[in-house]
């Protein structure tokens, strides 16, 4: 059985070989560039000293190269786009190091000053010569959005502000995709798409690291408030980016075809830790017409899956996402409330794919024992491995600072426990 | 006392734009600021923390009923200093050094100011020699929060800071945030730890309440 028969028949809710495994194939399933390191000297891939790319320089998440892939059993690859989270291509590496000492490959146009407390900054497109756009506070692990947000003036506001960063997929997108495809689909691995665009909100990419002068509403909290009180500014946002997605959706299609096993459609995170971020009510109206298009047009043309990610406690909002058309849900964040394994499983297992859930990352895999390590791994393949719908990730990207013995325990475990039938 | 029903429902319902008007209004016909505060704005967070808790309000509308109580605040601060108004204490509020998360400290702060606290918001990334020169000054609560299982670890070094200064007993020292545990924050030495921005008030008022019978 190939990687990409396995992860489709866990979509279809069969019992493949073993539970597939995903590492790296999307923004939100991969794993912070210190940790990559500690695992490939821990799996002897590399002599000491070797640097680990960075690939997503906003997450600083690392590249999870073939060897790694190999070595793990990983079962995906990821088709991402040409530009990252500040707007340029990850190309041209040159060496850097995080923090901890960690030495890294980072592209050539990641430029970066330090500020007067020791934070770094860097800036959109690499552009120096305009303001930062992010900041990695000294002895952090990545970066967050400064947000460079105007006066608003609420006569005065105009959606194409909000508008600037979603747009025609170019030229220079479209070969990238239509190599990399081409490579990707050569593997016979799943490879997972991620167009960008459908993530209606997401508060990450609202102050817009990418632009060098953002416009419209860039401030996190504004924005939150804006969702309530300027709700038909924000739903007319949603809707034209939505027509813009639905136009890339279709040129995707043209390039890839039914090579791609699933589509990573949106990031905008719903959850805390405690509840939904927004009421069961704001998502049915502000959010859900919009899902519901982009999935109506990915099931009516392709044989895509439709991938969800978000953060935090969403039981309360799920019958509405599913009813959505998500066919599989990310990250699957066991410790937040209301998020018990059973119940996501008992509820919607026959409907869902959780991609996620494999090992909690607030506390076991940093904190715990290797031993709670493995106990939580055999736990939640028990739960989620059942019929199938289960692709094994981890609660979120893994994080830095992860002991190098839990790292390797995580992952024999995964192995260990991860063949059918599961007991 | 029409207006203050009329200010406490315009609290709960988040009207940013009418209530500094309404607040004006009331002192106009010499309705004391203390009690527009207390009857008004206290009365209507602590409602709209028990709509939070129920399920029935989420971040946006907590967001919104923040800035209309701050816009009611602007209007009625310089009347309360004016009266002498005593708060229910004051507190440093920050995210940890090293988390630039900004969202769930803020919506502690904002409970906090709407139960009758003093608040000193130092932002995101704080320093613990920060919170020390606020205890310095009069401080009688630290809350610190974070977000992040790498800065998490962080926190601990406030209440060290707080040691170092000889300033330990005179405040309490709080935290909260996604990743922190009651367990946690035992072990860093914290007098408190609450889940939500509500469940922080309930641990603020106890502790400051406590404190206020302590003789240090």
């Amino acid at each position: 059985m190939t990687s990409r028969e396995r992860v489709e028949l866990a979509l279809r809710h069969q019992e493949p070989d073993r539970v597939p495994l995903d590492l790296g194939s999307t923004m939100v399933t991969g794993m912070q560039a210190s940790s990559v390191y500690q695992l490939r000297q821990a799996l002897g891939l590399d002599e000491p000293g070797t640097p680990v790319k960075v690939v997503e320089p906003y997450q600083m998440l690392g590249e999870i190269k073939i060897d790694l892939i190999e070595a793990l059993g990983v079962d995906t690859v990821g088709l991402w786009g040409k530009k990252n989270f500040f707007g340029f291509a990850n190309e041209g590496w040159k060496p850097w190091t995080l923090f901890d000492g960690t030495p890294v490959l980072v592209p050539e146009r990641f430029n970066t000053e330090p500020d007067e407390n020791g934070d770094i900054l860097t800036y959109p497109e690499g552009d120096v010569s305009v303001p930062p756009s992010a900041r990695m506070p000294q002895g952090g692990w990545y970066f967050d959005s400064i947000v460079r947000q105007g006066p608003i003036d609420d006569d005065s506001l105009n959606v194409e502000d909000n508008l600037e960063e979603f747009g025609p997929l170019s030229d220079e997108e479209i070969a990238w995709f239509t190599s990399e495809i081409d490579r990707l689909a050569d593997t016979d691995r799943a490879v997972i798409g991620s167009l960008g665009g459908a993530s209606f909100g997401d508060i990450a990419l609202v102050p817009a690291p990418q632009l060098k002068h953002p416009k419209g509403i860039r401030d996190i909290e504004e924005w939150y408030v804006s969702t309530g009180i300027r709700r038909g500014y924000v739903y007319e946002i949603f809707d034209r980016q939505c027509e813009i997605a639905l136009n890339n959706l279709e040129k995707f299609y043209e390039i890839c075809g039914n090579r791609l096993t699933a589509v990573f459609m949106t990031g905008t995170d719903f959850g805390t830790q405690n509840g939904p971020f927004i009421s069961p009510k704001t998502y049915h109206e502000l959010f859900k017409p919009f899902h519901v298009r982009i999935n109506n047009w990915i099931h009516e043309n392709t044989e895509w899956r439709s991938f969800i990610h978000s953060c935090g406690s969403i039981w309360r909002l799920l019958d509405d996402i599913v009813d959505a058309g998500f066919e599989i849900l990310n990250p699957v964040q066991i410790t937040a409330a209301e998020m018990d394994p059973g119940d996501l499983k008992g509820k919607y297992g026959d409907r869902v794919t959780f991609w996620g859930g494999g090992i909690d990352t607030q506390k076991t895999l940093p904190f715990g024992s290797p031993d709670e390590v493995r106990e939580n791994v055999r736990h939640t393949m028990r739960i989620f491995g059942q019929g199938g719908g289960f692709v094994w990730n981890s609660v979120h990207n893994v994080q830095a600072g992860v002991p190098r013995d839990n790292l390797l325990a995580l992952y024999e475990a995964i192995n260990e426990y991860r063949t059918y039938p599961i007991t | 006392m029409a207006n203050l029903d009329e200010i406490r429902q315009m609290t709960i319902d988040g009207a940013i734009a009418g209530i500094a008007a309404k607040v004006q209004e009331a002192l106009d016909q010499g309705v004391a600021a203390e009690t527009i505060l207390n009857e008004g704005l206290v009365s209507g967070m602590d409602h709209v923390g028990s709509m939070f808790e129920a399920g029935e309000y989420f971040v946006p509308e907590m967001l919104i009923a923040a800035r209309t109580m701050d816009n009611a605040l602007s209007v009625l601060k310089p009347h309360l200093i004016k009266e002498g108004a005593e708060f229910i204490g004051t507190v440093a509020i920050g995210t940890v050094k090293g988390d630039l998360h900004d969202i769930g400290k803020r919506l502690v702060a904002m409970m906090l100011e709407g139960a009758g606290f003093q608040i000193i918001d130092l932002g995101v990334d704080v320093k613990p020699e920060l919170f020390v020169e606020e205890v310095r000054n009069g401080a009688t609560l630290v809350a610190v929060s974070a977000l992040l299982t790498t800065t998490m670890t962080n926190m601990g070094d406030v209440a060290k800071a707080l040691e170092e200064a000889g300033l330990r007993q005179n405040a309490r020292f709080i935290v909260g945030g996604a990743p922190v545990t009651e367990e946690y924050a035992e072990s860093i030495g914290a007098d408190g730890y609450a889940d939500t921005a509500i469940a922080a008030v309930r641990v603020a008022r106890d502790l400051v309440g406590a404190r206020r019978h302590d003789p240090v």
